[in-house]
Parts: C-alpha cells; sequence; structure tokens
C-alpha cells in the first residue's frame, strides 16, 4: 500500500505531466479566452431566458438587428451600431424600416432574411414563449418582411426609445430552424443546447457544470474576431473562480464585487483590472403595507415621517465605504450608474441622527421604559429585515444598519432566508423591510416604473409605494421628446421619491472586470460586458501556451 | 422468503421516502425561482411557466401527476436547468461516480490497511501516533480539509487544478492517455479530501473490530497452535473482523452516487450532490424529487447488499433469518 506521502507524490508527478502543452498556433488569430463564471445558462435560446450568464453568451452566438453604443443613451438612434441591419430609415414618425446585411448568413449557411425578423418578433411576443422581454415589446404593432432584406417595425405610438425597443430586446432568430418547434416546448427546446446563430462565435459544445466552448467564425460578415476560442468555465463558487484566476488557470471574470476579491488579484502580476459602470442598486425598502395584510397600512411604515427619520438615521456614504471600499456609490435614488438619468444633484434625505430623533419623537415614537428602544403605545420600534442568505454583501449590509438604527432607538432583527423564500414573502407583502438589489437594462423608463409605481403592484413593487404624482412625472418623463427635456421631469420625479422615502437607496456598485494582460483591445460596454468580446485581440507576440493549443 | 420480504420491505421505504418529500418540498417556504431573483419579473410570465411546468394546481394532483410519469419512466422537466431531469442526471452521475469511487477506494483501502497496522502494532508508536492523525482528519470538516488542500496544493505550490474535472482546452472529453492523466490530475485532490477524511474513519473503526476479535478464543487457539503473527492477524483476526466492515460498506454505496455537496462545490465537480443542492435552494421539485428518489433507492439497496453479503459469509445470520 502506498504511504500518503508516496501517493501525494505520484500525483504531483501525474499532475506535472498532465501540464505538458501541445500545439502550435501562431499569428493574429490565435488565442483561447478562458472565463472563469460562476452562473452556468439555463437555456441559449434568446426570448426563452433573461440569465446574465445566458446573455453573456448568446451575445457571441446571436446578433441584434443593431446594438447600443458604448454611451448606453437608449434616447433616438445616434448612438446605436449596425449589426444584422446594415441601415435604417423612419418612414413617418411609426414606421422603422430596417435594411438587412445581404452578407450575413446563419451559421448553416443560410442566409438571415428580412422574414427571420418577423418570426423572431412573432416568438417575442408569443405568450406561449413566455418571453420576458414579451412587455419590453409591447408598444410594437407589427415586423412584417417588406422583401427578404428589408423588415418594416410599425409602432402604436411614438415615444423617444422607440429604436431602443425595436433593436435591444430582440436576437434575430432562425425561422428556417425553429418553425417547427411548437411554442410552448421553447422552454426547453434541444436548439437551446445547442444553437446555430448568425454572430461571430460558432457553438462547439456545453459539458453541464464544466464548461461551454465557442469558436469563432472566421468568415463572419463584420469582421473575424480576434479571439479563436472562447471558453465559460463554471465554478458555483466566486471564491473558488477568484482562485483559478490568481492561480492563472482563467483569464478573467466580467465582476469581483467584493473588495477582498479585488485586493487579490490586484496581487496577481499577469493581469489587469478594468472598473466600469456597473448596471444594479440596493436598497432596504420599507413594505407600506402591513405585514401580510396589503389592505392595510404598516404600523411604522405607515408613516411618511418615521420613514424620512429612519433615513436620515443612516450614513449611507460610511456603508457604502464599509462593504464596497471605493468601488461603489450613493445612489441619488433608485438607479444604478448605467443609467443616464444619474443625477447627484438630486435633493435627498441627508444624514442626521439628531433630526431623526426629534422626528421619531415628534411622531410618539419615545423610550418611555428606558430599555433604549423606542416605543409608542405599548408598541416597540421594532421590525425585521429580509435578507437573501446567498449575497454576501447584504447580508454586510443588514448588520451594518441594524447598528445604525439602534442608535435611534429602533429595534431590529435579520432575517436570513434563501432566496425562494424572499421572492415568495416579498410577493406576498409578508415582510416589514427588505433588503433588495436589482440588475437594470439601459433604460430607466420601464425600470422605475415596474418597480416604483402603481403599474408594479402585484409585480416588482412588493412595498406598495403608490404616489400619482411621482407615477406622472415618471411617465411624463419616459416620454419626453429629448434627453434634455427628460432630464428636469427625472429630477422632479427622483426628489419625489426620495423625500417620500419608501426606502433607503444604499449602494450603486461599480463593476471591476479582470482580464490577463495578454488581452489587448479590452473595450467593456457597461450594459452587458461581452457585447464586443469580438473586438478583443491577443497580440501575437503576447500568446501563451494555452492560446496555441491545436485541437 | 427473507429476501422477498426484504425486497419488498426496501420498495415499501422508497415509495415512502418519496411521497414525504414531495409533501415536505410543497410544504416548505419558498417558491419555484423561475427567473433571476435580481431581475424585475412578469407576474404574467411566471404564471405561463408555472402551467407549462406542471407547478400549478392542488398538491394532490400534482402527486398523482408525479407518479403517473415515474411509472412511465418520466421524471419530468427541470425549469432550472431548462431540459429533462433524467439528461441532468445522466451527464451527472458518471461525474459522481468517478469522484466517489475514487474517494471509496482511497477511503476504504487506506482505512482498512490502517486500521489493520494500528491493530497489530497497538498500543506502540505508530498506533498512537496513527490513533492521533486519523482522530485528527476525523475531526475535521470535510470542506476545511479541502479548502486547506486547495490553497496548500492548488493556489501556493500550483501542483493540482483549482477546480473542474478536466483541462478545457487540452481535453475537453477524455480522448488519449493524455487526457486519462489530466483527468485523474484533476481528480486528486477532491477525491484525496473525501478518501483522507473516510479512511481515518474506517481506520478507527477497524482498529476496533481487530481488537475486539483479538480476545477471542479462536485467536488464542491460533496462536497456541503456533500460527504465525502474520496469520494469526490476516488469516483468523481479519476475517473475522471484516464482518463489520461489509456493513460499513453497504452504509457507504449510497454516496457513490449521491456525492458530496460541499466537496463537489469546492472543486466544481460537477456531480449529484452539486446538482441536488442547486435543485433545493431553487426550488426546482423535479431535481429533488428524482434525486430523493435516486439516494434512497441507493440507501436501500446498499442496505440490502450489506445484509445479504453478511449472511454470505456468515452462516450464524442465515440460520437465524430462516428462523
Amino acid at each position: 500500500m502506498l504511504s500518503a506521502r508516496r501517493l501525494v507524490l505520484v500525483l504531483a508527478a501525474i499532475g506535472l505531466s498532465a501540464c505538458q502543452p501541445s500545439g502550435g498556433c501562431t499569428g493574429a488569430y490565435c488565442g483561447t479566452l478562458v472565463l472563469a463564471a460562476v452562473g452556468e445558462p439555463d437555456i441559449l435560446l434568446p426570448p426563452s431566458t433573461q440569465q446574465v450568464a445566458s446573455r453573456d453568451i448568446e451575445e457571441q452566438l446571436f446578433l441584434k438587428l443593431a446594438d447600443i453604443g458604448l454611451s448606453t443613451n437608449t434616447v433616438g438612434d445616434e448612438d446605436f451600431q449596425p449589426l444584422l441591419a446594415e441601415r435604417w430609415e423612419w418612414d413617418g414618425p411609426l414606421t422603422l424600416v430596417f435594411h438587412i446585411d445581404p452578407r450575413a448568413r446563419w451559421q448553416d449557411g443560410q442566409p438571415v432574411t428580412a422574414s427571420d425578423v418577423a418570426f423572431t418578433f412573432d416568438a417575442y411576443t408569443d405568450s406561449a414563449v413566455a418571453s420576458p422581454f414579451r412587455a419590453n415589446l409591447r408598444r410594437i404593432a407589427s415586423v412584417k418582411a417588406r422583401d427578404p432584406q428589408t423588415a418594416v417595425f410599425r409602432f402604436r405610438e411614438r415615444y423617444p426609445e422607440m429604436f431602443y425597443d425595436a433593436v435591444y430586446h430582440m436576437r434575430i432568430l432562425p425561422a428556417h430552424l425553429l418553425r417547427g418547434v411548437p411554442r410552448d416546448s421553447w422552454k426547453t427546446a434541444p436548439f437551446g443546447r445547442q444553437p446555430v446563430g448568425s454572430g461571430p462565435y460558432r457553438f462547439v459544445a456545453w459539458k453541464a457544470g464544466q464548461t461551454i466552448e465557442l469558436v469563432a467564425d472566421s468568415t463572419f460578415f463584420l469582421g473575424r474576431p480576434g479571439i479563436r476560442r472562447v471558453i465559460w468555465r463554471f465554478t458555483p463558487d466566486l471564491q473558488v473562480a477568484t482562485t483559478q484566476i490568481v492561480a492563472d488557470q482563467a483569464d478573467g471574470r466580467e465582476a469581483l464585487y467584493s473588495p477582498e476579491n479585488i485586493a487579490r488579484v490586484r496581487a496577481a502580476p499577469q493581469v489587469t483590472l478594468y472598473p466600469y459602470r456597473g448596471n444594479a442598486y440596493g436598497y432596504l425598502g420599507f413594505n407600506l403595507a402591513a405585514n401580510g395584510d396589503t389592505t392595510q397600512p404598516h404600523p411604522i411604515f405607515g408613516e411618511r415621517d418615521v420613514r424620512r427619520a429612519l433615513t436620515m438615521a443612516i450614513d449611507r456614504a460610511r456603508l457604502v465605504k464599509s462593504v464596497f471600499g471605493d468601488f461603489a456609490k450613493v445612489p441619488p435614488g433608485p438607479m444604478s450608474q448605467l443609467w443616464w438619468i444619474w443625477d447627484p444633484e438630486a435633493r435627498q434625505i441627508p444624514y442626521d441622527t439628531v433630526l431623526a430623533k426629534r422626528l421619531l419623537s415628534a411622531r410618539g415614537w419615545r423610550d418611555s421604559d428606558g430599555d433604549g428602544i423606542r416605543d409608542r403605545a405599548g408598541q416597540p420600534l421594532a421590525f425585521h429585515i429580509l435578507v437573501p442568505s446567498t449575497s454576501q454583501t447584504r447580508k454586510q449590509y443588514a448588520q451594518l444598519l441594524q447598528e445604525q438604527f439602534r442608535a435611534v432607538g429602533a429595534q431590529v432583527e435579520i432575517d436570513e432566508v434563501q432566496a425562494g423564500v424572499q421572492s415568495e414573502r416579498a410577493a406576498a407583502g409578508r415582510f416589514d423591510a427588505i433588503l433588495q438589489a436589482w440588475n437594470n437594462d439601459p433604460s430607466p423608463g420601464s425600470g422605475v416604473a415596474q418597480v416604483w409605481t402603481r403599474a408594479g403592484f402585484g409585480g416588482s413593487n412588493f412595498l406598495r409605494y403608490d404616489n400619482p404624482a411621482f407615477d406622472a412625472l415618471v411617465d411624463r418623463a419616459g416620454t419626453a421628446a429629448t434627453p434634455k427635456q427628460a432630464r428636469p421631469l427625472w429630477r422632479a420625479a427622483l426628489e419625489t421619491i426620495n423625500a417620500d422615502a419608501p426606502a433607503i437607496f444604499l449602494f450603486a456598485p461599480d463593476n471591476v472586470a479582470v482580464f490577463h494582460s495578454r488581452i489587448g483591445d479590452v473595450k467593456i460596454r457597461p450594459d452587458s460586458w461581452a457585447a464586443l468580446l469580438r473586438t478583443w485581440r491577443i497580440p501575437s507576440d503576447r500568446l501563451i501556451d494555452r492560446d496555441r493549443v491545436e485541437r | 422468503m427473507w429476501l422477498v420480504r426484504r425486497v419488498a420491505a426496501s420498495v415499501a421505504i422508497v415509495f415512502l421516502v418519496v411521497t414525504l418529500t414531495f409533501i415536505l418540498m410543497d410544504l416548505a417556504p419558498g417558491k419555484p425561482l423561475l427567473g433571476p431573483p435580481e431581475v424585475v419579473n412578469d407576474p404574467v410570465r411566471d404564471s405561463v411557466l408555472t402551467e407549462q411546468f406542471g407547478l400549478n394546481g392542488p398538491l394532490h394532483i400534482r402527486y398523482f401527476r408525479y407518479l403517473g410519469q415515474l411509472s412511465r419512466g418520466n421524471l419530468g422537466e427541470s425549469f432550472g436547468l431548462r431540459r429533462p431531469v433524467a439528461d441532468a442526471l445522466a451527464e451527472a452521475i458518471p461525474n459522481t461516480l468517478l469522484l466517489a469511487g475514487a474517494a471509496l477506494l482511497i477511503d476504504f483501502l487506506m482505512g482498512l490497511g490502517l486500521g489493520v497496522y494500528q491493530a497489530w502494532r497497538v498500543h506502540r508508536l505508530p498506533d498512537v501516533v496513527l490513533s492521533n492523525v486519523t482522530l485528527f482528519l476525523y475531526s475535521v470538516p470535510t470542506f476545511w480539509l479541502g479548502l486547506i488542500l486547495l490553497l496548500l496544493f492548488g493556489e501556493w505550490l500550483g501542483w493540482f487544478p483549482i477546480a473542474g474535472m478536466s483541462d478545457p482546452i487540452l481535453c475537453p472529453s477524455v480522448s488519449s492517455f493524455y487526457c486519462v492523466m489530466d483527468r485523474l490530475w484533476h481528480l486528486a485532490l477532491p477525491a484525496a479530501t473525501l478518501g483522507f477524511v473516510g479512511a481515518a474513519g474506517t481506520a478507527r473503526f477497524q482498529r476496533a473490530a481487530m481488537l475486539e476479535v483479538s480476545a477471542q478464543d479462536y485467536i488464542r487457539t491460533a496462536r497456541a497452535k503456533g500460527a504465525s503473527e502474520r496469520r494469526v492477524v490476516l488469516r483468523h483476526q481479519l476475517r473475522n473482523a471484516l464482518l463489520s466492515f461489509i456493513t460499513l460498506f453497504g452504509l457507504a454505496f449510497p454516496f457513490l452516487l449521491t456525492g458530496s455537496v460541499l466537496i463537489e462545490t469546492t472543486f466544481a465537480w460537477p456531480g449529484m450532490g452539486r446538482l441536488a443542492t442547486d435543485a433545493i435552494l431553487r426550488r426546482d421539485f423535479p431535481v429533488v424529487n428524482a434525486a430523493v428518489l435516486l439516494a434512497s433507492t441507493l440507501v436501500v439497496t446498499g442496505s440490502l447488499l450489506a445484509d445479504v453479503l453478511l449472511a454470505a459469509v456468515d452462516p450464524r445470520l442465515r440460520v437465524r433469518g430462516t428462523a
């Protein structure tokens, strides 16, 4: 029998022998990018999923007609870049005409046509497909193929983000491959595990729980991708993914999330960090209705002044610094840094514990029994915060908030629950306060409306915040013709919601991506980091062993 | 007749476990996560998907629908993985078999060897040292040991890969001897983690069993007859002490397919343990039910196998069984 020491030596010898590289690709189009991914896609069929992991890979496989620019401006069409459509024009106020690039091909050799565009719209808006993007397309009345190269979009109304809605949500699908698949089976369609697209990369293999591999389409009509092969390597844990990068067993990932991870990879000599605007924001939301009974006001948070006082009790800047270091900002309202309506000048409730205590006392919340907790009519100023157990950031925030609330005489209990439990309790209104975060697409209009206006009742406005003045401002801002006209309306809306304090807006993180320094031309679009991956390169003089491997 | 009764009882146990799991999963707080929790959800879409995946309707209707599916060999569709559950299991099971099989091999070979050696050298220095080492290893949480090995041999020394089960560039599939070696290289740390902790327990168990047997009359007789110490230990002592080892093996058998949740997560090993954990967190009922069905079937099969083996090697049990 082998001793433990000998066993280790044998295994190490096996390891060393397994390290032998082989192959010899040289030149401009070699290169393998190994991404340390934490989430694995559920399916690679664009209308059937909204997972970020799926989106990153679909970016490489399926093209849109056009895509948003680096500015992420969603208004008008000036900042959009052509993809499958070589050009477009407006035919009247409600009709948009796209001309498909005649060079565009599906990866099975078939040409991409306007019929594919019409088919795609039909699929995205079919309730049987249950696409998460269906609601985003509600203002498009129809999409028709005028001829094989011309697709015509007709809108129901005129609004500033017409072009954005037409192109951003839909990735064009191959009608000839999907027409025969029953729509109610798209959720699990085999096509989604072996997709055929029109993008810069072709699908090679998906090994569940391990990897998804794509290879560059050297005939891609918009130019050959600079990196030959891209492999998403899945790990269930961010720490393990970070360790893979530090140990040079992976080339990078799109976000590191914590200052500790950032510090770890900073120490690795072979990588470069790329900070960019984040698309998420988080807040402590107050349930305005009673816990478990949406017909009654919450005994504490039903009062605007109490919410304002609790908001004043929180030093948001210090919390951001404690949790994120320099890699997040305090949001000036319900928004991520991605949105162009980001407005640090918008009026917010200041951090002022003296004023907070005074306001609570004025509303009758006093510490009558000297136990350090305020009370009113026998009811203590005490509530529970619902936190998902999977989010380290929010768990950390909950503890810090607990401390700061205690300083003004409010007692907080933290309920750590699984994400499924959090969703269920949020939807049923069974909570006092909730630490919630949202990921946004680049358009502020729909994001704000779905979470903070009456339109979100029964959906994501589970705080049941309801202020008709705010709703009207959001509606007007969303339909303003230009950003210049919209900006003051957005500011007024933000100041209205900030004054009402249905939530304490806590953090809007920056994302910090990390990639191996041999990779050049790294451009990251903030709303979708992998959108420009096809333009990244590894210069021939920087190739390493894994780049040269031929199979 | 004894065997028939045992098989019937095993089937009943599996049925009961599956039924209880179905009910408990339904009663447990939390709803199926049909989309990412941090993306604004559309309630209309949720209701369509709920219906399409058969997650709506009263519990008893869903239960009988599930039993109907099961009777046709259909384990259902996973809404988290967006694929048939059977396909997901078919990919995860071989990975778990490989890891758990290697771990059990280390566990039993090393554990048995150490236990016998310790009993042979009882109360001498090697036994004292090994007793303390095995006690330490046995007390260590498996995931902690995994993290330490990962840190030491993966990150600091760079001798072994950090995670995964193959080199995604050179060996996406086992197509050459080189890739067999690559697979073993990736297997080394997770299998060693599980194997060492298991071996520590097995060694202590086996040492105790050997010492218990050493006081028996037949051992004294063997020695009195002039048998060599080697023959006494291997032929008489070990053989009789193996009875309890068989029970241990029977209990370890289910682990072959259910895997180790924490180690599969730590080393990103795509096996059954990881599949089941993800499914529980997502409330992906079809996957959870299938995993429980598999696990309970293996537990009763392992136990049945151990009983049959014990009866085969120990005639006294057969006599008692037929009485």
